[in-house]
């Protein structure tokens, strides 16, 4: 992973169009923003894991296959 | 319709709704187990309401039954069955979609029912998600997915074979 330090109000770029400005550090965190082509999808990671994960647990493995695996789980 | 298995929730009083389920053929349920999704789930988010189904016999495993698609039901377990001394860190906006204090984190039982859903990976590995559970206001009856911000639980914690028994809330990704 490429590491670089950034203040406030600097940017980093990445290809042509895509664009990462820190805007602002707080005790809560770093305010980034970014400014991409629109095509490009932005989301922050977690949600992009959460959504993966829905659609895995969604996809519907039978109960009893749950139950098996879950076994040494049960009281 | 299918019968309504043996064992499977709720006392049957007077007419009810019902419910097309996954698992479960229809289901009756009452007003006390439909919870209202407002932001959907993350890759559903146009699924909003969903009905809790507790059923002794599935028991520690829950199910979350979209009301609006019979094919889609979540298996899940409450996170204090995943890991004991699971600890929640709701962010403050999730607390206020749910209409709860924004000051403290709520309380199991009383105030939440806070659930970890299930994956299953291949025959015999299954997981939970621990880092994005699902919180139903228990009296408003309204729910959403709060993804943690912190990186305390996997979203994929092991549930079977060894793993199981390590619950010590460290993060096994």
């Amino acid at each position: 992973m490429l590491v670089l330090r950034r203040r406030a109000g600097e940017s980093v770029l990445i290809g042509d169009e895509i664009e990462i400005e820190l805007l602002a550090i707080t005790q809560q965190g770093a305010k980034i923003g970014i400014r991409a082509p629109r095509e490009t999808v932005v989301l922050r990671k977690e949600l992009k894991i959460t959504q993966e994960q829905n659609t895995r647990a969604a996809s519907g493995p039978s109960v009893e296959a749950l139950e098996q695996a879950l076994h040494k789980l049960r009281p | 319709m299918r019968d309504v298995p043996d064992g499977t929730l709720l006392a049957i009083t007077g007419a009810m709704p019902s419910v097309e389920t996954k698992y479960f053929g229809a289901l009756p349920y009452t007003d006390e187990s439909l919870f209202d999704f407002p932001q959907g789930l993350p890759a559903f988010e146009d699924q909003k309401g969903f009905v809790l189904i507790e059923s002794p016999e599935k028991a520690p495993l829950v199910f979350l039954q979209s009301v609006d698609r019979a094919s889609l039901c979540f298996v899940a377990l409450p996170v204090q069955m995943v890991d004991q001394k699971h600890q929640l860190a709701i962010a403050p906006e999730d607390l206020e979609d749910l209409a709860l204090d924004t000051r403290r984190q709520p309380v199991v039982g009383a105030d939440v029912m806070v659930l970890a859903l299930v994956s299953l990976h291949g025959e015999f590995l299954a997981t939970a998600n621990l880092m994005a559970p699902i919180v139903l206001n228990v009296k408003t009856r309204r729910g959403l997915q709060a993804i943690r911000r912190d990186t305390r639980y996997s979203h994929e914690h092991p549930l079977s074979g060894q793993a199981a028994h390590q619950s010590s809330g460290v993060d096994i990704c």
